[in-house]
């Protein structure tokens, strides 16, 4: 599904992301991670298409990610950036209709298939209550919230998160990763960076650890003291609680 | 909220025709239908004046609200990137020199501010592209760097225009609503009517890049170009207020922001109070300007600016107060 190859990124001179080789079959989970300035955000901001990758190629669907229009790209992959501040006012209800762009002209109204979308989505998010809030006024939960809804709205087979709990209360968080796991479940390819590889490792099936712009690792998920050591400097300890796999930091 | 809207167009229908009637020579409705000189005070000089007045508003407004949506930012204005400037700059040179030549019927002045304001919003594009950087901060940066530039091309014309030149061009620089005949004030009526359709039109769009450059570019607009076109779409209708009525400031700015509180984020409520209320907003100003200081015409421009500036304030504070 992506395929990734040779990847030279640089910034100027210094290289940011160096040589990546990797490929992602459909469904996986992958979790990338890493520490703060690993390239984490850089390497899934490629894969969306939203800065040219430098040397080396992104496949994904086996052509070339900067040869899809921009809209192709979008019926295919949606990219949820870290940052959710609204300079603007702007309804929820306008947010989620968004991830119907990529399918709509110009002159041409709501089709059945995407109203019908919508309204799975506003039901399966629970959003119902939302529809007609500012997207500014909303706590940073529902805000994450609508936005993986869009994504599950725009109706695209991966789905490429940033830092998705950053700020977010323990409950809130509890709640999204259940809902990209529910995602994950319904067939959906998930890339997901963080540097709170807790909180998502017995979600993912697939890891990704980056080092100073290099893969450390790829692979099957797998604890491995000495990889999160090498990547994080801190000891990790695993656990299983009610059958589920738990790491944590023990320092 | 279409109660609200309705409302609005009421009120703005009402002030479109009373306002006529209105000023240091009253009019009575009996007047206007003979012909005196009362009549042709209303048919050829109040009539066309506050139509005028209400459509260059509209566009302003219009203007304002668009760039605040392509910049996520709601001081955002045609003024501050240095459009306005470069569009008065353009007609300034023009009229220096005389440039009377006309294109398809579209005057001399008219087709320099339109260039004017054109280079404004090259030069703010080009500097992005060449640092590699189209943020916000940017484009204000090198917004307020061109009106600088254009600003002192203006004061050096000026400078070495004649007295009688200089004098007509300060007042023109102050803005004013003055009627040369309804040729202009057609041409702007349909150039707002349009305006009001592009940007109804590209609700998605605008929706989009308000909601910020990834996630627009995540649902697969390309915002990089629907940026630039926008910018020179908005040029077209900026250049051509500005050739008729001067820079008039602080509508482009007020009006959207308290629009976007009328319309409780919707768009088409938003779009709809920015039109209205920023025709209106014009009208009732010009009327103040023609009658506050009889026998004087005070440039519609310095009324804008002291009314609106203290109450710009006064939201900026209501709203600070709000998210404290």
């Amino acid at each position: 599904m992506i395929e990734v190859a040779g990847l030279l990124h640089c910034a100027g001179a210094r290289p940011i992301l160096q040589e990546l080789d990797f490929s992602i079959r459909k469904n996986d989970f992958v979790l990338i991670f890493g520490q703060n300035g690993a390239g984490k955000s850089t390497l899934l901001r490629i894969l969306a298409g939203m800065i040219p990758a430098g040397k080396g190629e992104v496949l994904i669907n086996g052509k070339n990610v900067a040869h899809y229009s921009k809209r192709e790209l979008a019926t295919l992959l949606s990219y949820l950036p870290q940052s959710d501040e609204f300079g603007l006012p702007i309804l929820v209800k306008d947010i989620l209709l968004a991830g119907r762009y990529p399918y709509r002209s110009i002159f041409k109204k709501l089709s059945n298939r995407d109203r019908e979308i919508f309204a799975e989505g506003v039901e399966r998010f629970g959003l119902g209550d939302l529809l007609m809030r500012n997207m500014q006024t909303l706590s940073g939960g529902e805000r994450k919230k609508v936005l993986l809804a869009t994504a599950f709205i725009q109706d695209v087979p991966i789905i490429l998160l940033d830092e998705p709990v950053n700020f977010l209360d323990p409950g809130s968080t509890v709640q999204l990763i259940k809902m990209l796991e529910n995602l994950h479940d319904c067939g959906k390819t998930i890339l997901l960076v963080s540097h709170e590889i807790e909180r998502f490792f017995s979600s993912a099936n697939k890891m990704l650890a980056l080092k100073n712009g290099r893969m450390s690792y790829f692979g099957n998920k797998m604890f491995s003291r000495e990889l999160f050591r090498e990547v994080f400097q801190v000891d990790f300890q695993r656990t299983f609680f009610d059958g589920k796999e738990i790491i944590f930091v023990n320092e | 909220m279409n109660k609200k809207i309705g409302l609005l167009l009421l009120i703005a229908v009402l002030l479109l025709v009373c306002t006529p009637f209105l000023g240091i020579t009253p009019i009575d409705l009996r007047g206007i239908f003979h012909s005196s000189p009362n009549s042709f005070i209303f048919w050829h000089l109040r009539v066309p004046r506050t139509i005028l007045g209400f459509v260059a508003g509209a566009i302003l407004a219009l203007s304002g609200l668009v760039c605040q949506n392509l910049f996520k930012n709601n001081l955002a204005t045609p003024d501050l990137l240095g459009i306005s400037s470069g569009a008065a700059a353009g007609a300034v040179i023009a009229l220096k020199f005389k440039l009377h030549l006309s294109f398809l019927g579209i005057g001399g002045v008219y087709v320099f501010s339109y260039l004017g304001a054109i280079s404004a919003v090259l030069f703010i594009f080009l500097v992005a592209r060449l640092i590699r950087n189209s943020s916000l901060y940017t484009f204000l940066m090198s917004g307020v760097a061109i009106n600088f530039f254009y600003s002192s091309i203006i004061v050096f014309f000026q400078y070495i225009f004649d007295y009688s030149d200089t004098f007509s061009l300060l007042r023109w620089l102050m803005g004013g609503i003055s009627v040369a005949g309804y040729g202009e004030i057609v041409f702007l009526l349909i150039l707002s009517i349009v305006f009001l359709f592009f940007v109804l039109l590209f609700k998605k769009e605008f929706l989009l890049v308000s909601a910020g450059d990834d996630f627009a570019r995540s649902r697969g607009l390309n915002v990089a170009n629907f940026r630039i076109y926008s910018f020179l779409g908005l040029s077209f209708f900026v250049g051509a207020v500005v050739s008729t009525c001067g820079p008039i400031g602080f509508i482009a700015l007020v009006v959207p922001h308290v629009s976007r509180s009328w319309g409780k984020s919707h768009y088409g409520a938003t779009v709809a109070f920015t039109f209205l209320l920023g025709g209106g907003l014009l009208v009732l100003a010009d009327l103040l300007a023609r009658t506050l200081v009889p026998p004087v015409d005070i440039p519609v421009g310095i009324v804008t600016a002291l009314l609106g500036a203290p109450f710009f304030l006064l939201l900026l504070i209501a709203e600070l107060k709000k998210t404290d």
